[in-house]
């Protein structure tokens, strides 16, 4: 299945023109910064923007079609959305919010307890909204929205009011909301870092429009030559095993080289795939390999490519067949003498690899 | 009291009552739309509904005499469709009542409309809620306080209307005559001790039912409506 969106809508002096088909399966990212139009595009989706012209076409139904008049109501729409503001019905207790939205499902498939049991909510069953923290206040709206048992989920930046440890609670429940219930999400963010964390594709929409979309991970690395972001390295990888003595986990970049990072909880098995960042300022090139350095990475490569960015040079390096890229002073990189295909070592320290998940 | 008075007592109320619960029924979704409203005309519906807080009793008593006389397009239109008069009834009076006591109606509600927003009904319909579970489990409950001002409000303020039924009842007992006319009459007749007997319980009666309003708006704070602005 996929959503259809050939949309443009007009409020004010801001426009928005969307023609791009999306796949519900998984979690799409949709990243920009504030006024991009990524939260409106989450109104437009589920019928809460009226004053639109073009088409919404979701699986094999129109949702909009405005050269026929054809608009069907949010509450007919089968989409759910998870605001950024939670909205928990303040009349209601914790439990009859759930009961309220639990009413419209179709089939309840979902189990009410498992879900209320995976978003941690039982203690707090029977309170009201105004006793709930930011945190639980989002939990109970993206269990709320999950017990209506939507065919889409969209996510309106679920995490931006949110502490560390609450952000990794709901990045945890937004995944397992994914792959137990089989729900696509769309998942709109101005941070990077979390869509990193969850999305497998990324679309990236600037002033109204779509300007990227494609895998997470080729999609962020493209954003590092514009400015977008905080320039990085993205990777999907495996966890070898971890090491408790050295406060170490390992990851599997191939069958000989590993990347160490900060010891993840334990409860994450061997082979389980986990996706991290690096940001190019933390990487550095060598043209030796380093002996008896506290710097634990350190990986042989070849420059795959240079690109010169005011005072500072982007370089980007393979190794064991991934790109890393790494952030240098013109200084570093007159004195290195460094050109394309030349053979050089990248290092940095178990902690510049970074995840959102354990503390 | 005496059987005539019991009589005015018995009209006020019946008055009071039916007035309220039709106040209640056209208000809520005039106070609705006007609370949804954005165009340029909303300040002039406004105004119109604001005018009986205003205008002279007597004057819209004196334009609905003229509406609803028997020579007049409206008078004759009700005697061709009930075969009654429509001036000097009971009817005349309840819309009499209607349009004088509509601000105190719709202003409550339409005030309450607009500080709940649409927040909670944005989240009710992407649940799955059509218009009526949004408006009897979001928006009534939510707003509960605010009918009840409305209510009590629209009651009280028809019990106390003299003007437009003096203009429009022609104080016929039984059918117009309600208490404020009644008191008039005593008053008239010199008969100063039912009229204070009158007098004092309007005044007891309506200074209990509104401390009950005030008690139940304290203790039903306004707090749990939150308006945020959109981000």
């Amino acid at each position: 299945m996929s959503i259809a969106l050939n949309v443009n809508a007009q409020f004010g002096r801001f426009s928005l023109t969307v023609s791009h088909t999306l796949p519900t399966n998984g979690i799409v990212g949709i990243f920009g910064h504030s006024g991009s139009g990524k939260s409106t595009l989450l109104r437009i989706i589920c019928g809460l923007e009226k004053r639109v012209n073009g088409q919404i076409r979701f699986g094999e139904n129109d949702l909009l079609n405005s050269s026929d008049n054809r608009f069907i109501k949010p509450s007919d729409r089968n989409i759910g959305l998870v605001f950024q503001d939670s909205r928990i019905f303040p009349h209601l207790s914790v439990k009859e919010n759930l009961a309220f939205s639990s009413k419209h499902s179709k089939t309840r498939r979902i189990d009410f307890d498992e879900i209320v049991e995976l978003a941690q909510l039982s203690p707090l069953i029977e309170a009201n909204a105004s006793q709930l923290s930011g945190g639980e206040q989002q939990r109970v709206a993206l269990a709320r929205a999950v017990l209506a048992e939507p065919e889409l989920l969209l996510l309106d930046e679920p995490l931006s009011a949110l502490d560390k440890h609450n952000k990794q609670l709901m990045l945890e429940l937004i995944t397992k909301v994914n792959q137990h219930y089989k729900i696509p999400i769309f998942y709109v963010s101005h941070s990077i870092n979390e869509l990193q964390q969850v999305a497998d594709k990324l679309m990236v929409m600037d002033s109204g429009k779509v300007i990227d979309y494609g895998d997470i991970h080729q999609v962020i690395h493209r954003l590092n030559n514009n400015g977008l972001i905080e320039q990085q390295t993205s990777l999907s990888l495996k966890v070898t095993s971890h090491h408790q003595e050295d406060g170490l986990s390992y990851l599997t970049l191939d069958e000989n080289q590993h990347i160490y990072l900060p010891l993840l909880p334990e409860t994450i098995p061997s082979g389980e795939l986990i996706r991290c960042y690096i940001y190019a300022s933390d990487i550095s090139i060598t043209l030796d390999e380093p002996q008896n350095s506290s710097i634990v990475n350190h990986l042989n490569g070849t420059i795959e490519n240079i690109e010169h960015q005011g005072d500072t040079v982007l370089v980007s390096v393979n190794c064991a067949s991934t790109l890393f890229y790494t952030q240098i002073s013109k200084f570093s990189f007159n004195k290195l003498a460094l050109k394309p295909q030349s053979k050089v070592s990248i290092q940095f320290k178990a902690g510049a690899v970074r995840t959102l998940i354990g503390d | 009291m005496t059987e005539l008075d019991l009589d005015a007592l018995i009209t006020t109320m019946k008055l009071a009552a039916i007035t309220t619960v039709i106040l209640l029924i056209i208000g809520t979704p005039l106070a609705w739309w006007l609370s949804k409203m954005k165009s340029r005309f909303k300040v002039v519906l406004e105004a119109i509904v604001a005018l009986p807080l205003v205008l002279p009793p007597t004057v819209l008593g004196f334009y609905l005499l003229i509406a609803f006389s028997p020579q007049s397009f409206l008078g004759q239109q009700w005697f061709n469709l009930t075969g009654t008069q429509l001036a000097f009834s009971f009817k005349a009076i309840v819309i009499g009542s209607i349009l004088y006591s509509l601000p105190f109606v719709v202003q409550p509600l339409q005030k309450a409309f607009e500080q709940l927003g649409d927040h909670y009904i944005e989240a009710a319909s992407v649940l799955g809620a059509n218009a009526f579970e949004r408006f009897t489990r979001i928006v009534f409950p939510l707003t509960k306080a605010s009918f009840i001002t409305a209510a009590s409000l629209g009651f009280a303020h028809t019990i106390g209307e003299f003007g437009v039924v003096l203009m429009i009842g022609g104080n016929i007992p039984g059918e117009t005559r309600v208490l404020s006319i009644a008191l008039f009459d005593h008053v008239e007749a010199f008969n100063y001790e039912q009229a204070h007997i009158l007098s004092f319980g309007l005044l007891i009666g309506s200074m209990i039912l509104l401390s009950l309003i005030y008690l139940l708006n304290h203790s039903r704070s306004p707090s749990t409506v939150k308006t945020e602005a959109r981000t």
